[in-house]
């Protein structure tokens, strides 16, 4: 049995100091690993992760994250990037990451993810120069992640998302939003190259469980909707979920 | 660029909010009655609670600024879930 904290939409900033830090104490007794699902700086300052950084450094589980929104926002995201790492976070974007846990092989395919909407309200690279780019960034990184996923050779695959990869997580939101805060692109993804969980944030009003078309579990772990300082989720390792069979079209 | 009408200016103060790096809080919905404006949403932490009340303040001196928004728990899970 492997146990996974998750939390995401931390926003840290100068004035975050100690929110977390105390809920961090007992958690070497809780968990075995924790994912960070984006958004951990308020405005992606350096200076603003590094408040985080130092509450993480030192923990006795392994730390992976993938970055949000917010921290691409100064346009500083590698430096986001490089003080968590010096911190011993080790950050996905398209990428894939396994640790061992007690001899099993926990394998987690991280990334940012982005918008355009779920099937029937999704937009299309078709039109301005703005739209293409808009709706190409989700298909690239969608591509990656699918990529990362079917890469792993793990006992347990994760995939660690900031934008959600299905309606069901993001209930409790204003519709009108939807297209903002993720896309079925990133299911897609998953559901091709199999998976054993999904967790994502970015919905701080949305609800914390769903499941992609293939029948995947999703949490959303956003703090504001989790209401605590990460969630736990156990997965036995004996259940080695394979790819979805194939749709309709070939 | 022209002051904002009233029907607009929830939506103005919303994004000065989103905007200022004191604040740069997506979460928050803001309502405007009269000379009263009420924001409302999660937030971190007590201190960010305060921070938005003080930016409200500076951006509509004359405005009595009703900040209702809630300080989000940071404490531990009291149980975990088995996704298997």
């Amino acid at each position: 049995m492997i146990r996974i904290a998750a939390v995401g939409d931390l926003h840290y900033g100068a004035g975050s100091k100690e929110i977390l830090r105390p809920s961090l104490q007992h958690l070497r007794d809780r968990a075995d690993l924790l994912l960070l699902a984006g958004d951990l700086t308020r405005c992606g300052g350096p200076e603003e992760v590094a408040v985080l950084a130092e509450e993480l450094r030192g923990l006795p589980i392994p730390v992976v994250a993938v970055l949000g929104n917010h921290d691409y926002h100064a346009d500083r995201q590698d430096e986001v990037r490089r003080v968590l790492e010096d911190a011993r976070v080790r950050v996905l974007e398209g990428e894939a990451a396994a640790i061992d846990i007690d001899g099993v092989r926990v394998g987690i395919a991280g990334t940012k993810g982005f918008g355009g909407g779920f099937r029937g309200a999704h937009g299309s690279d078709f039109g301005e120069p703005e739209m293409k780019a808009f709706v190409g960034h989700t298909k690239m990184l969608s591509d990656k992640l699918e990529r990362a996923l079917t890469g792993l050779d793990a006992d347990l695959r994760i995939a660690l998302l900031h934008y959600s990869p299905i309606e069901a997580t993001l209930e409790g939101e204003r519709l009108e939003i939807y297209p903002f805060l993720g896309s079925y692109l990133l299911a897609e993804a998953v559901d091709n190259a199999g998976a054993d969980l999904v967790l994502h944030g970015h919905a701080h009003h949305g609800a914390e469980k769903g499941r992609t078309p293939a029948g995947i579990p999703v949490r959303n772990v956003a703090q504001p909707a989790i209401r605590h300082a990460y969630n736990i989720y156990t997965l036995d390792a004996g259940r080695r979920v394979l790819p979805a069979a194939a749709g309709g079209i070939s | 660029m022209s002051e904002p009408r009233a029907e607009y200016l929830p939506e103005a103060i919303r994004e000065k909010l989103i905007h200022d790096p004191r604040v740069a809080e997506q979460d928050l919905r803001v309502q405007v009655q009269e000379h009263r404006v009420m924001l409302d949403g999660n937030v971190a932490s007590p201190q960010l609670k305060q921070r938005i009340t003080e930016v409200a303040k500076e951006l509509l001196p004359d405005y009595e600024v009703v900040n209702e928004t809630t300080v989000v728990s940071a404490a531990e899970p009291e149980s975990e879930e088995s996704v298997s």
